[in-house]
């Protein structure tokens, strides 16, 4: 975590501000002197007020990984304004949508050998083999449906939807908080 | 609040902000008043002020699609407080590698069911060729045999996985090149420890435009569409019997067609007779090397 001593010099965003940084300066930890464009990003897209009651919001340790994807967020829009980072979550579903595609062609390739191989005098593959590949690849299916994040920085239950369908309920919070 | 006289309804930006919704309302379009709860996300993270400085600069055709993700943004930080649309780009990143392992897997299984049915394929050939040879039939065409299939299709995903997340760092349109922040990448800022998707997003950053295209071509089968039979050693072992150690120089497919000729004057088709009528081939073929090459004694 960079932290900017108030002490010494400002932090980006009473530099920006042009007003005295304070030992308690909310973005002080966030946005040190060195990165100026990082703020200067957030504050153009969100504004240092909103930035500020969203951070007061949060527990301490939330307030780091929250800026950092507000500054990701800012960033893509001020070289996007029209889409932003949804560009990237459209593009991602587009692949999710080929994966589950290519998945299905090769399922049904799959399955089509196995009950051809099943039929012939020397069968390939027994029964049994049959049930492990249908239970691993249901397991599979399966866990990538509930959409578990494996890295252990937080659990998203929902299955993200298409940005241009929308939901108009913005929804309670679904983090840990 | 309700226009004096008229039937249009305020919109939900006007009524949050208790004030007048004119006709020309520039934001009436996006958030009608049956929504109230999106318009309050997209004010709490933007601020009406943001939002229509950001409709200022684009065309009439972008603003709708502009304010759809606008939306979009709000609803996924309202959901997510820390990590807001980073949290989708988390969910399907995960899902896509999901996929990826399970194609990976498929694939293997496949590979493997090829692999089987070509080793069937040509032990039955193999069993037809022979049976043919006993019956005095002519041997089929034999050609060359292709490699053994080593689950290419695993390699391919490996290999690809990267270039599938470096893309996911890129806009469909246009491609978007994100800077770093710090020495490298995003991954400074982020905590280590998490470990979450915004590390992965920012450690790889490459910008190539046509890696989508060709991860669709390469995530294709490279499979061999022909398939080829390998010059059975059971059959090769009879001739090596009863060659002389002069006829390793020999082409042994001319030696093959030569007795194939006998075969067919032949009437009798049994292995003996094979034997017999290379032999006899053999015999004209010293005589001929003797001539051209003046040898004074074979024994030497």
């Amino acid at each position: 975590m960079a932290s900017s001593s108030c002490y010494n010099s400002p932090c980006a965003a009473c530099k920006f501000l042009r007003r005295k940084c304070l030992p308690g300066c909310i973005f002080a930890p966030y946005f040190p002197p060195e990165e100026p464009h990082k703020f200067a990003n957030v504050h153009k897209i969100f504004g240092a007020s909103n930035v500020s009651k969203l951070l007061n919001e949060l527990l301490p340790h939330q307030r780091e990984d929250a800026v950092n994807t507000l500054a990701y967020e800012a960033e893509a829009r001020v070289r996007d304004p029209v889409y932003g980072c949804v560009s990237a979550i459209t593009f991602l579903q587009r692949q999710v949508e080929r994966l589950q595609k290519e998945l299905d062609a090769a399922n049904a390739d799959l399955m089509r050998y196995a009950s051809g191989n099943d039929m012939s005098s020397a069968p390939l593959i027994g029964p049994h083999h049959q049930q492990e590949i249908g239970s691993t690849l249901h397991n599979m299916a399966l866990s990538r449906r509930m959409g578990y994040d494996h890295h252990g920085g937080g659990y998203f239950p929902y299955s993200p939807s298409s940005w241009n369908d929308q939901n108009p309920s913005g929804g309670g919070g679904g983090e840990n908080v | 609040m309700t226009l004096k006289g008229g039937t249009s309804q305020a919109c939900a930006a006007c009524k949050y902000q208790r004030r007048r919704c004119t006709p020309e309302c520039p934001l009436a379009p996006y958030f009608p008043a049956d929504q109230p709860k999106m318009f309050q996300n997209a004010h709490r993270l933007f601020g009406v002020s943001k939002i229509l400085k950001i409709l200022k600069h684009l065309d009439p055709s972008q603003k709708k699609i502009a304010m759809k993700s606008i939306i979009y943004q709000a609803n996924a930080r309202d959901k997510h407080p820390v990590y807001g649309c980073v949290a989708e780009i988390q969910n399907l990143l995960f899902s896509i590698q999901l996929c990826e392992e399970e194609l990976q897997t498929v694939h293997a299984q496949l590979a493997f069911y090829r692999q089987q049915q070509q080793q069937q394929e040509i032990s039955s050939t193999i069993s037809d060729t022979v049976s043919q040879i006993q019956l005095g039939m002519p041997p089929p065409a034999i050609v060359a045999a292709p490699p053994p299939a080593n689950g290419n299709g695993l390699t391919l995903f490996h290999q690809d996985a990267p270039s599938q997340y470096n893309v996911a760092s890129n806009a469909t349109l246009p491609v978007q090149s994100y800077p770093s922040y710090s020495n490298n990448s995003y991954a400074a800022f982020v905590d280590p420890k998490e470990n979450n998707v915004v590390n992965s997003l920012w450690i790889q950053q490459s910008y190539g435009n046509s890696v989508c295209n060709n991860n669709t071509m390469i995530m294709q089968s490279q499979l061999p569409a022909s398939q080829t039979i390998v010059v059975p050693q059971e059959v090769t072992q009879d001739y090596d019997d009863i060659h002389h150690p002069f006829f390793d120089t020999i082409d042994d497919r001319q030696s093959y067609i030569d007795s194939k000729e006998a075969y067919d004057s032949s009437s009798e088709s049994s292995l003996k007779d094979t034997r017999q009528s290379v032999e006899h081939v053999a015999d004209n073929e010293l005589k001929n090397a003797a001539a051209c090459f003046s040898l004074t004694s074979i024994n030497e």
